[in-house]
């Protein structure tokens, strides 16, 4: 009768282990997927890079521009700038460089360029573009940058570390 | 009766010498996410550089000051093949808008003044060379009475890609120069 007890007993004990097993799957999956890091970055293939320094301790204040290849500008999941609905109006573009100046950059310098006071940023700018992206769309957002209200001048440009298009889309 | 109960007694030995599957499939389950998981995140490279500063301001430009010019010229476009196999059949997708392509065949050289290279590897070695002569080197604005290597202005001609021009500011900054500018004419490639 003991020995039936002890088994019955055995058996009602709550075994933990499944449990914990998913807490932490979960909560792997989650840290990965939603990595708070990633949210400038839009799914683009980036060009790669034979001697480019690694990303690997971006600066804390960069703002992150996303240019896809039909020439639309992307900044945190929003598409500030689209040919077909702006045009030749880069007036967008100079607005989100004003917000980025007035709320997320730091590092700033008056300097007289052109015989006039200029608040020129020190601060870099991100800009990753598809690697089939017409130069021209950057270059557009680049001439938006030298413009004096804005004056943006150091640039970053983004590249992988490997071919991801060979690797996804070599057929 | 009591021979019942040594049955039952063997019955749950054995069951305790039956190999628990779950562990090692959990194991397995999270391997496999992570491994999926790990692909969201692609390491990156950044090349720096920087932008003129006068542009833009209507009256007196900075001085003048002697730069390397390279030009990229696009020399074939290439054929445009939508990425992904699956979207092959429909160019454009729901909004009407073109699928993201890749391109066949898109050809570029460059044009370091009169001479113009068809080789990266060429162009390398002949950027190594001017960055190391110092009889190419220019006066130091910042600190006067040295010099510097001078800096380098990329001139993308229409139809340049931005992978054409990373690429080239790549090979540039290992070749030894520092300070890259932009210039060049925009235009948008007639389609």
């Amino acid at each position: 009768m003991s020995l039936l007890e002890d088994e019955v007993e055995r058996e009602a004990d709550m075994d933990m282990t499944p449990m914990i097993d998913c807490v932490f799957l979960l909560m792997i999956f989650f840290v990965l997927v939603i990595d708070l890091s990633q949210k400038d970055l839009e799914d683009l293939i980036l060009p790669m890079a034979k001697y480019a320094t690694p990303d690997d301790s971006p600066p804390e204040v960069r703002p992150i521009l996303n240019i896809t290849q039909d020439g639309r500008m992307v900044y945190r999941k929003n598409v500030r700038y689209d040919p077909i609905q702006h045009g030749d109006d880069m007036s967008t573009v100079g607005e989100l460089l004003i917000e980025w100046k007035n709320t997320v950059v730091q590092d700033m310098d008056e300097e007289t360029i052109g015989g006039k006071l200029v608040t020129v940023v020190n601060d870099p700018i991100l800009i990753r573009a598809d690697k089939w992206t017409e130069w021209h769309w950057v270059g557009k957002f680049m001439t938006g940058c030298s413009q004096p209200e804005a004056a943006f001048w150091k640039i970053e440009l983004a590249m992988s570390e490997e071919d991801k298009e060979v690797r996804l889309y070599s057929k | 009766m009591a021979k019942k109960k040594k049955k039952s007694h063997l019955k749950d030995v054995q069951e305790d010498a039956a190999m628990d599957m779950t562990p090692m499939i959990d194991v397995v389950f999270l391997l496999i996410i992570f491994f999926l998981c790990i692909d969201f995140k692609t390491l990156e490279a950044k090349l720096p550089a920087y932008l003129p500063k006068d542009r833009g301001s209507q009256s007196n430009p900075e001085e003048p000051v002697e730069q390397l010019s390279i030009k990229i010229v696009n020399s074939e476009w290439g054929r445009e093949i939508v990425r992904k196999p699956e979207h092959r059949g429909s160019p454009l997708n729901k909004e009407g808008r073109k699928r993201a392509y890749k391109l066949e065949g898109h050809l570029c050289h460059w044009e370091v003044g009169p001479k113009r290279y068809d080789d990266m590897e060429k162009l390398k070695a002949a950027l190594e060379k001017i960055a190391t002569d110092p009889s190419q080197r220019v006066p130091d604005k910042d600190n006067p009475g040295q010099t510097k290597v001078m800096s380098v202005v990329i001139e993308p001609a229409v139809g340049a890609t931005y992978g054409d021009v990373a690429s080239l500011v790549d090979v540039v900054t290992v070749s030894g120069f520092s300070e890259i500018n932009f210039g060049g004419g925009l235009g948008k490639r007639k389609q």
